[in-house]
């Protein structure tokens, strides 16, 4: 980094001073590209006043908050106040509350603090967060108020803020998502492959799993170089002696990992979640969803040793530690890799052949049930143990009583345990606007929606000031979501009655039904949405309009900037892939959004006789499993033959030599994921044909075939080296066997 | 504990790059221990443990550009053996095999029971800790030559590093204890040509140049050794033309000795040292 840049940011370091006064705290936030180091390889990545992650900002209740934001990006930005009650207008999402911050610009943020508790900020603006745009918001409890909690509130408190680390461009990581590329699977050694399930004895689950046309899942689908606490993979906080208690206040900053808590020196209470208080509860370890944020004391037991907080992501392919106290280390146990075979299997079981999801009248919610339970091995042993042992999931149970983990020694916090210390009901007499939403998704291409619907193919909620709105969501997807709502907290009707504990995130599990209300009391125009932020970006998102809204400052032509939105979280993502072999040059270039479809195929020989061919579709997913596209085409291909004619097997004839037609087509996914083709071309010709590409056979060798109607056939194998580049060898009907390198994009 | 440190380190075939030995103490009991702790420190091309189930004392070597001893050390714990720096999960422990259930040095060290141990050190030990340490006039006139840069004072600087000279040379070397001492050995030619340099100066800008080496250095020793109160390890990202300096302080309050009131807040406090 620039000297004289350092320079500007530390003065500004310093102007970022408390006027206390008028009750007007100010921070001046400094915007600025940087090159950071996590992994052993120098990135690019983005600052706040030199520092990854941003400064820790602090008020207290009643202060007026002033935020100077100077963009210093060749991009524009945002900040949004995560969980904080304000004006619409300060709610800092570009497009919806603000207009974005532009390169250069200078943006003031001014609210009063209203609220107390654990929160956190981060950018609105695309991927920016995933690259260091996060960082802890804590807002005190003034000492006079009436639900200042001694041994708790008073007690010494550390901001934590979780994060992850990727090397590869965020841009690029969506873009490899939605292009269903494994490269995370085989870093992550998750691929699932054939192999793979033979060794494990789970041949038949892989099978099964294919048959219902589903690719291998993991409960994560980023592979990230490092995990982060406050900014670091290890750090110590060595002022803590023995007997002191800490307050953590963790908030999970990372783009689309869920982490595992847990700590060395003994259990840990909650005490609060998502900035509300709750009855302080004891608890080996609890997961913590995107963007959510908990408080949790821990104790330092003993002289001269330092206990390990751990945090684990939830694919645990790695962990992030602060050690609390001094002397030697007390480590706590890594968590132990997933089975993901069981996990395979489960899902089989819960999948119909209509790709929805079946919950087998197990009415799962709130965390209480945690089918991922079968992958852990600390809980359900070793991984040969099946499900079946300790459930027959076709017999209907009766779930109401207890979860599934009830039974062991380990005590992980759930939804359903948490009990807000004050009733929380909503005003009496307000009517109700009952909303449901189904949260739905398309692994196989990385479209996630609600109610098969993404924000660019809807309008905005309306809701109206005065009403109480409750929400039921359903997840019928394979992933979980934590849905979170701006400027509002929510109740979470978890059973705990008028004592129904307040969030502004609430994590989904698959199959799980929950219950949401909330007081409509504000103005304007609120996110609703998915805070993976890959799934967000995928348009995961919906829009509570409050009706007769006052008209937004920042943001003259709502319409137009609507229209803006929706387009962020749908758009184009290019993939291209050439095979350059011995026989010819094989390849294809794609550009598809959610719906939409548009690609090249081509097969190129060395000469005239091997030919030239080319193959264009345009296309529209049709349905919410997207398993069907129609498609109109162009084909063209030249081949000299002398003349030879080619029959296909309905006894139509073409010579080959040269040929250019239209074509209307459909193509269609069946089980084992084989993809089969129809077309009829303009010259009257009919073509069908079946294919499969990517059977993982290992962790990097993929099959591929191709057999139609035209006679012509192909089979090859593919063993991927890097992100980029594969081995190959394929032998044509056309073109003969051939050895190459893939390039992929 | 520290004094069960063994000073003879085994001459290794080196095959690694930038190879560092260091030799420390690994609890465990017997042969199977052994395989365990190796496979859990050793890394191809990074590092090689060697660990002796009598003496309970591993030879590590590792290439110190890919890792260091603290993460080597991490590993073995994680597979269920403490040492000095780090203690195993306790239910990794309790998993371990029969034979392996080693006595643990935690439980030990409450109630610090001595007589498992005759080397013939521990006496020498148990008498230093009670001293004082043998580095402190070296650690007082490194601050103090670190306050006079931090008021930009020449002459008052040079002073304090002739000072500092005298006290390196007066360092009782048998005092130390055997880690310091692998340490100490290691840069104490580096300490006296930087302090030298220093004094034979009253320009403080060609002492801020020493200042940075000397600090890193120093900064390897004290990490090690035994001391009353926290010292602060920081570090100013402008210094040193950009590349960024570091220094030791024993006030967690920046006072920046490389830039003087010009920029006496600029930096921050990077690792705080107890022991
Ligand atoms: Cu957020
Ligand atoms: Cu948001």
């Amino acid at each position: 980094m620039k000297n004289n840049r350092f320079i500007i940011i530390i003065l500004l370091l310093f102007i970022a001073s408390k006027v206390s006064a008028q009750n007007i705290v100010k921070y001046e936030l400094t915007v600025t590209d940087t090159i950071v180091n996590y992994s052993g390889k120098e990135k690019r990545a983005i600052a706040v006043n030199g520092q990854i992650p941003m400064p820790t900002l602090t008020f207290t209740e009643g202060d007026i908050a002033e935020i100077i934001v100077h963009n210093k990006l060749k991009e524009s930005t945002s900040l949004h106040w995560h969980g904080l009650f304000l004006p619409n207008k300060e709610d800092g999402v570009p497009y919806l509350t603000q207009m974005p911050i532009e390169p250069n610009e200078t943006f003031t943020y001014s609210f009063p603090i209203i609220q107390n508790g654990t929160h956190w900020y981060h950018s609105h603006s695309g991927l920016q967060e995933q690259i260091g745009m996060y960082g802890s918001l804590v807002l005190l409890k003034k000492k006079d108020d009436p639900t200042f909690r001694k041994g708790i509130d008073d007690l010494p408190a550390v901001p934590i803020i979780l994060s992850e680390w990727t090397d590869i461009k965020p841009e690029n990581v969506h873009r490899m998502l939605a292009n269903a590329n494994d490269w995370a699977g085989i870093k992550k050694g998750t691929t699932q492959s054939y192999s793979d399930a033979i060794k494990a004895g789970h041949f038949k689950t892989k099978l099964e799993n294919e048959w219902k046309r589903m690719l291998a899942m993991d409960v994560s689908d980023v592979y990230y170089d490092k995990f982060l606490i406050n900014g670091k993979n290890e750090s110590q906080l060595s002022q803590f002696k023995a007997g002191d208690k800490v307050r953590l206040r963790v908030s999970n900053g990372g783009a689309s990992s869920y982490f595992w808590l847990n700590y060395a020196g003994g259990k840990m209470t909650v005490v609060a979640n998502d900035g509300n208080d709750v009855e302080p509860i004891e608890v080996d370890r609890l997961i913590i969803g995107v963007s959510e944020t908990y408080d949790v004391v821990v104790t330092i037991p003993n002289e001269d040793i330092a206990y390990e907080f751990l945090a684990t992501p939830e694919d645990r392919t790695g962990s992030a530690s602060i050690y609390l106290g001094n002397g030697k280390i007390q480590l706590k146990s890594r968590m132990p890799k997933l089975n993901y075979f069981e996990g395979m299997k489960m899902m089989n079981d819960m999948m119909n052949m209509d790709g929805t999801m079946d919950d087998m009248g197990m009415d799962m919610s709130y965390q209480q049930m945690d089918m991922n339970t079968v992958m852990y091995p600390e809980i359900s042993g070793n991984p040969k143990m099946k499900m079946d042992d300790e459930m027959d999931m076709d017999d209907k149970m009766d779930h109401s009583n207890h979860s599934m983990n009830a039974n062991q020694d380990i005590v992980t916090l759930n939804y359903g345990m948490l009990k807000a210390p004050q009733p929380t009901t909503l005003q009496k007499d307000a009517p109700v606007r009952e909303l449901r939403f189904e949260l739905t998704g398309n692994m196989n291409r990385y479209v996630w929606s609600m109610d098969n619907k993404v924000l660019s193919e809807v309008d905005k909620i309306l809701i109206k000031k005065g009403e109480n709105v409750r929400i039921t969501l359903y997840n019928n997807s394979m992933m979980r979501h934590p849905m979170h709502l701006h400027g509002h907290d929510f109740r979470v009707l978890n059973g705990q009655g008028e004592y129904a504990p307040m969030m502004n995130v609430i994590d989904i599990m698959p199959m799980e039904t929950d219950t949401i209300e909330f007081e409509a009391n504000m103005d304007g125009d609120w996110f609703f949405h998915c805070h993976i932020l890959y799934h967000m970006m995928a348009g995961m998102n919906r829009v509570f309009s409050y009706e007769n809204s006052k008209p937004n400052p920042y943001l003259p032509n709502k319409e137009w900037a609507y229209k803006k939105l929706q387009s962020e979280s749908n758009k184009f993502h290019f993939m291209a892939e050439n095979d350059f072999a011995t026989n010819g040059n094989d390849g294809m270039v794609m550009l598809q959004n959610t719906r939409w479809s548009f690609g090249t195929e081509w097969r190129l020989g060395y000469h005239d006789e091997h030919g030239y061919e080319t193959e264009t579709h345009i296309g529209r997913y049709i349905g919410k499993n997207q398993w069907f596209i129609p498609f109109v085409g162009f084909d063209w291909r030249y081949r000299e033959q002398n003349g030879e004619v080619e029959k296909n097997i309905f006894g139509q004839t073409n010579t080959k030599d040269q040929r250019a037609v239209l074509s209307l087509g459909a193509e269609y996914t069946l089980p084992m994921l084989v993809k089969l083709q129809g077309e009829i071309f303009t010259d009257g010709n009919v073509r069908f044909q079946l294919m499969r590409e990517d059977i993982p056979i290992s962790s990097r060798l993929r099959w591929a075939f191709m057999v139609n109607t035209d006679k012509e056939y192909m089979t090859g194998f593919k063993y991927i080296v890097t992100r980029h580049l594969g081995i190959s060898s394929h032998y044509d009907s056309d073109m003969g066997i051939g050895f190459g390198a893939t390039l992929n994009y | 504990m520290m004094a069960l440190l063994v000073l003879s380190i085994t001459a290794c075939n080196a095959q690694l790059k930038n190879q560092n030995t260091e030799t420390v103490k690994i609890y465990g009991n017997c042969g199977m221990c052994k395989s365990t702790i190796e496979k859990a420190g050793n890394i191809k091309k990074q590092s090689v443990v060697d660990w002796n189930k009598e003496t309970k004392i591993a030879t590590i070597l590792y290439d110190s550009l890919k890792t260091s001893k603290d993460e080597i050390l991490k590993r073995i714990a994680l597979a269920g053996y403490d040492s000095d720096s780090f203690l195993a999960p306790d239910d990794t422990y309790s998993n371990l095999p029969n034979c392996c259930q080693y006595e643990r040095a935690k439980e030990v060290s409450s109630t610090m029971v001595m007589s498992t141990n005759n080397h013939s050190q521990h006496s020498n030990e148990m008498t230093e800790m009670q001293d004082e340490n043998p580095l402190s006039a070296v650690f007082d006139n490194y601050f103090a030559l670190k306050n006079s840069l931090v008021k930009t004072d020449g002459t008052t600087a040079s002073t304090s590093a002739k000072n500092l000279s005298t006290a390196l040379n007066e360092v009782k070397m048998a005092n130390l204890s055997n880690e310091v001492h692998m340490v100490w050995m290691k840069i104490l030619d580096n300490l006296k040509t930087d302090t030298q340099k220093i004094s034979d100066t009253k320009e403080t800008s060609q002492q801020r140049q020493y200042f940075n080496s000397l600090s890193k250095k120093m900064y390897d020793v004290i990490k090690i050794s035994k001391q009353e109160t926290p010292t602060y390890y920081q570090f100013c990202p402008m210094a040193n033309d950009g590349k960024g300096a570091n220094w030791l302080s024993k006030e967690e309050t920046i006072k920046n000795p490389y830039y003087g009131s010009k920029m006496l807040s600029c930096g921050k406090t990077v690792e705080t040292i107890n022991k």
